[in-house]
C-alpha cells in the first residue's frame, strides 16, 4: 500500500511543536498604524521578564519591523543545535525578520508571508516560554491572520490605541474581527494618553474617557501610558530604568497579563 | 542544524499514517528536502535510521533527496536556479549572514522564504521574486504494509 504524501507540511508541524512549548501568547495589535504597538509589545515583554517570567517577543511586522530598534538588537543571528537563536534584550528573547534582512526591503505577497511567519516560528529555538508577546503590523492582512491561525488557541489580544477618535474608529473594526475569530480580548491600552508637565497633565491626543472606550470597544482600558519623549532617543531598557511613570504603567500592565483582572 | 527535528516530524507523521490507514507497518519513506533548507542529507538519513525502530517502523527503507531551489519573477516570468542566486548572494554583507558555529559550510543560512529580500530577477532586475521550489521538506511517498 503506497501512500503519496506530496506536500507534507513539515514547517507547519514544527511550528506547532514550538507553540506547544509556550504557555501563553499575547498579541499586541491595533489595526491603526503608528499608535505604539511596538512600543507596548516591547515594554510589556521587558516587564514580564522583570517579573521572572520566561518571555519572548516575536515581530511579525515583515515590512516595518521596529522591535529591533526599541530593544537594540541587530544582525547577525546564529544557529545552534536546536535552531536559530533569538537575540536577547533585558532578559527577553527577541526574533524579527529584520534580524535577517537588516535594511533590505522585503518585497512579499500574501501566501509567502504566511509561509515566512510559520517558518520563522518553526526554525527559532525559543525553548520553553511562559509568554510570547507578538507585535503585529497595522491593518488586518496576512500577518494578522497568520498569527491568529498559528497562535489562536492559546492567545489573548491587547488592543493599542491613542485617545484620538481617528484611531479609535479603526480599532473598533479590528475589535469585531477579534470577536469573530474568538480571540479573547485582554483589554485596551491607551498609549500617549497624556503628557506629564510640571503643572500637571496635558492631553495632546485628546481625552478618551474609559466609559466611552468601553462602549465603543466592548473592553476595559487596562493601561494608560504617558507620552515619553525619551523613547525616540534611548533604548527601551534605559527608558524603563529612568522613567518611573512609564515603568510603573508597564509593570501594572504586565501584572494584569499575569494575574488577570 | 535541525536534521533530528525534521526526522522526528517525518517519523511521527508516518506513524500516524499507519494508524489512519489501518496498516501494520511502514516499509519505505521517500523524502525530498528543499535546497534552501540547507539540510545535510547524510545527517538526515542517519537521524531517520536512528528513529526507525519498534514494530511499526524497524526495517523501513529511507530515501532522502535534495530538491533543487527554483525562483521566478512575478514581473516578467523569468525563472532561474540556485547557481544564479549564489552569484547574487556574494554581495550580501557578512553582517547579515546567519552564523553557524557548528558547521563548516558556507554560512548562507537565511530563512528560505526570505530569499526575495536578497535576490533580484536576472533578466529585468525586479525584486518581485517568488521562491518557487526548494523551500520546505516534502514527504513524497510512504509505503505501508
Ligand atoms: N508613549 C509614547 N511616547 C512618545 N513616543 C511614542 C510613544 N509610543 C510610541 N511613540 C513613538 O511613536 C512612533 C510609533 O510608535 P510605534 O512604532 O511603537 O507604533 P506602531 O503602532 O508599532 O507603528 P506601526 O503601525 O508602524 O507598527 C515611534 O516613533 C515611537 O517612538
Ligand atoms: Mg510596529
Ligand atoms: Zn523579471
Amino acid at each position: 500500500m503506497t501512500w503519496s504524501a506530496r506536500g507534507f507540511p513539515y514547517q507547519e508541524h514544527e511550528a506547532r511543536r514550538k507553540v506547544d512549548q509556550i504557555g501563553s501568547v499575547v498579541m499586541v495589535g491595533s489595526g491603526k498604524g503608528g499608535v505604539g504597538k511596538s512600543f507596548v509589545a516591547s515594554g510589556l515583554a521587558l516587564s514580564l521578564a522583570g517579573m521572572a517570567r520566561r518571555t519572548g517577543v516575536l515581530d511579525v511586522d515583515i515590512h516595518g519591523a521596529s522591535l529591533p530598534s526599541y530593544l537594540r538588537v541587530r544582525p547577525p543571528l546564529r544557529t545552534g543545535r536546536r535552531g536559530i537563536e533569538p537575540k536577547r534584550s533585558g532578559g527577553v528573547k527577541v526574533m524579527s525578520v529584520a534580524l535577517f534582512t537588516g535594511q533590505n526591503p522585503v518585497p512579499m505577497r500574501g501566501d509567502a508571508k504566511e509561509s515566512l511567519i510559520t517558518q520563522l516560528v518553526a526554525l527559532t529555538d525559543w525553548g520553553p516560554l511562559d509568554y510570547l508577546v507578538v507585535d503585529l503590523p497595522p491593518s488586518m492582512g496576512d500577518e494578522l491572520l497568520s498569527a491568529f491561525r498559528l497562535f489562536g488557541g492559546k492567545s489573548r489580544f491587547l488592543l493599542v490605541t491613542t485617545p484620538s477618535p481617528n484611531a479609535l474608529s479603526v480599532v473598533a473594526r479590528l475589535r469585531r474581527l477579534i470577536a469573530s475569530e474568538r480571540i479573547p480580548l485582554e483589554g485596551v491600552v491607551l498609549n500617549m494618553a497624556y503628557a506629564s508637565e510640571r503643572r500637571g497633565r496635558s492631553y495632546p491626543f485628546g481625552v478618551a474617557d474609559a466609559s466611552s472606550v468601553r462602549k465603543m470597544l466592548r473592553a476595559d482600558v487596562i493601561a494608560e501610558l504617558p507620552l515619553e519623549p525619551a523613547v525616540n532617543s534611548e533604548s527601551l531598557v534605559e527608558v524603563l530604568r529612568k522613567s518611573k511613570e512609564t515603568s510603573t504603567a508597564f509593570k501594572a500592565l504586565a501584572d494584569r497579563v499575569v494575574r488577570g483582572p | 542544524m535541525h536534521e533530528m527535528g525534521i526526522a522526528g516530524g517525518i517519523v511521527e507523521y508516518s506513524l500516524s499514517l499507519v494508524d489512519e490507514r489501518r496498516a501494520s507497518r511502514v516499509t519505505e519513506i521517500w523524502v525530498e528536502v528543499g535546497e534552501l533548507m540547507q539540510v545535510d542529507v547524510e545527517a538526515l538519513s542517519e537521524a531517520l535510521r536512528t528513529l526507525l525502530s519498534g514494530p511499526k517502523l524497524s526495517g523501513a527503507k529511507t530515501n532522502v533527496k535534495v530538491r533543487s531551489a527554483a525562483f521566478s519573477c512575478r514581473r516578467c516570468g523569468e525563472g532561474w536556479k540556485m547557481d544564479e542566486v549564489k552569484k547574487q548572494l556574494a554581495s550580501v554583507p557578512s553582517s547579515l549572514l546567519v552564523e553557524e558555529p557548528d558547521s563548516d559550510e558556507v554560512p548562507l543560512h537565511f530563512l528560505p522564504y526570505l530569499y526575495p529580500a536578497f535576490v533580484h530577477c536576472p533578466k529585468c532586475g525586479s525584486s518581485d521574486v517568488a521562491v518557487a521550489d526548494g523551500q520546505d521538506v516534502q514527504l513524497m511517498r510512504v509505503v505501508l504494509e
